[in-house]
């Protein structure tokens, strides 16, 4: 007989006592540690699936914070590249005016001292002029020419105008220190009769006149009295010269600035 | 020359006898309890782990995948079962490669001890699955077929004890007549079939009781519609 039923009987309790032992010793640890394991790698998995997606989240916001970076950048970059080129637009036109400012000043400064110079020059050069003219006259003037001079007086004297003579008519009457007939040499007494005569005609009231020589008349005879002056001397004519040299001088001047 | 172990008796009281089968068994167990033991008191739950780890893990997830493949449920409840039928078969097989060892499985009485084991173990599982409905089965298609049903369960279970003891024992009495006729090299051939064919037996025997047992255990999944053979010997 090839079957034992002791040994079938053994070998079945034999068999469920493997199975026991076993389960105990190999089934349930290695199954616990593979669990145990899964778990940790799942664990880790995890870990690491959150760790990334934290990583993206980062790097996104790092890019966006980037971008915004960037973007910003390059607007301030512009802002401020606008507002230096204003700047510079500014500077340069404050620059160029006052430049502008600076030279007109200098200019006008130079054009016075110019001005001034010329002037100056102009007013020395027509007092020499006058001076030597003075000089001269004072050392060409003779009898011949004094005569001269007093005829040419006494016949302004006699062809004065209706309202002139009115008016030195009134003048002759309104005098208090009497009439004072002024020349640069001495009028010879034919002449000064004749001037006084005239005086005389004007008005029936008796008239002192009185005669005195004015060298600085240089050349000539003027009749003053209560603010009217009839007159005939180099010095006028030089004054009026002088005078008038001056005002077309200035008037030049004024017309050059 | 013994056919089976049974019959080398190494010690006698009355009807109880120590045999060498039962001694193997005995010395199969303890091997594989004490290598379990210490390869499972230090195991690492980490990503590096030790050789021995790694070989039970693979072991133990090779057969869950196997299980969970043929019954196409979870695994856990049959790992104990089918697993230790596997690796005791295959351990008692693979160790006839040590000189004057004789496999347990070359046994009738160790390979129907195996068959009754499962043989119990199916219609446990399934009245634990489906409730007492479970002995309905066996009057499907027909009640006629009841006995039928019955005698092609023990049928299946005796085919089951026979299979394995006669590619055991045959293994064993080939190897021993070649030994006396070409004592070189052919043996050692042999005997590397032998181990070949010791591994498959464990694997057969270990899948049909793990088809045995998911066929009683499917009624679920009938219910749900899904296509399933309802058994295969």
């Amino acid at each position: 007989m090839l079957i034992d039923w002791f040994t079938v009987i053994a070998q079945i309790i034999n068999f469920l006592v493997l199975v026991y032992l076993l389960k105990r010793f190999l089934y349930g640890p290695i199954i616990k540690a593979m669990d145990k394991r899964q778990e940790k790698i799942a664990l880790r998995l995890e870990g690491a699936r959150k760790k990334k997606q934290e990583a993206e989240q980062e790097a996104e916001l790092f890019l966006q914070k980037n971008r915004e970076f960037d973007t910003r950048h390059e607007e301030m970059l512009s802002q401020i590249k606008k507002e230096a080129e204003a700047r510079r637009v500014e500077l340069i036109k404050e620059a160029r005016s006052q430049v502008d400012a600076d030279m007109a000043r200098w200019y006008g400064a130079i054009q016075k001292e110019k001005e001034t110079f010329l002037q100056d020059i102009r007013r020395r050069t027509v007092g020499h002029t006058c001076a030597i003219a003075r000089r001269a006259i004072k050392e060409l003037s003779n009898e011949d020419l004094e005569n001269r001079i007093t005829s040419i007086f006494i016949e302004r004297l006699q062809n004065i105008d209706s309202n002139e003579r009115e008016a030195l008519v009134q003048a002759i009457k309104h005098s208090m220190e009497g009439i004072r007939v002024n020349s640069s040499f001495e009028i010879p007494g034919e002449s000064a009769k004749e001037i006084v005569r005239l005086l005389q005609n004007l008005t029936t009231d008796p008239i002192a006149v009185r005669f005195e020589i004015l060298p600085e008349l240089i050349c000539g005879i003027e009749l003053k009295l209560h603010g009217r002056k009839i007159s005939w001397n180099i010095a006028d004519y030089l004054e009026s010269f002088e005078e008038s040299m001056r005002a077309a001088i200035e008037a030049k001047g004024i017309k050059e600035t | 020359m013994h056919i089976t172990p049974d019959s080398i008796i190494l010690f006698q009281l009355g009807p109880v006898s120590l045999n060498a089968t039962i001694l193997f068994t005995w010395c199969i167990m303890a091997l594989m309890t004490v290598g379990s033991w210490l390869v499972t008191r230090k195991l690492s739950s980490a990503t590096r782990l030790s050789r021995w780890q790694n070989l039970l893990e693979v072991l133990v997830t090779g057969i869950r995948d196997e299980i969970r493949e043929i019954s196409g449920q979870d695994p856990g409840r049959y790992l104990s079962f089918v697993g230790t039928l596997f690796l005791f078969i295959a351990v008692s097989n693979l160790l006839s490669i040590i000189p004057g060892y004789n496999p347990p499985t070359g046994s009738l009485s160790t390979t129907a001890a195996l068959a009754v084991c499962v043989f119990i173990a199916v219609p446990i599982y399934g009245i634990t699955q489906k409730g007492l409905s479970y002995f309905k089965q066996y009057t499907k298609p027909s009640v006629l077929m009841l006995p039928f049903n019955i005698i092609g369960e023990i049928s299946r279970t005796i085919a089951l004890a026979m299979r394995l003891f006669g590619n055991i024992m045959s293994g064993t009495i080939i190897a021993a007549i070649l030994l006396s006729i070409t004592p070189l090299i052919f043996p050692v051939i042999m005997q590397a079939f032998g181990l070949l064919i010791g591994l498959i037996q464990a694997y057969i025997f270990a899948i049909l009781a793990m088809v045995y047992i998911a066929a009683g255990a499917r009624v679920r999944q009938n219910k749900s519609g899904r296509v399933v053979e309802s058994s295969s010997s």
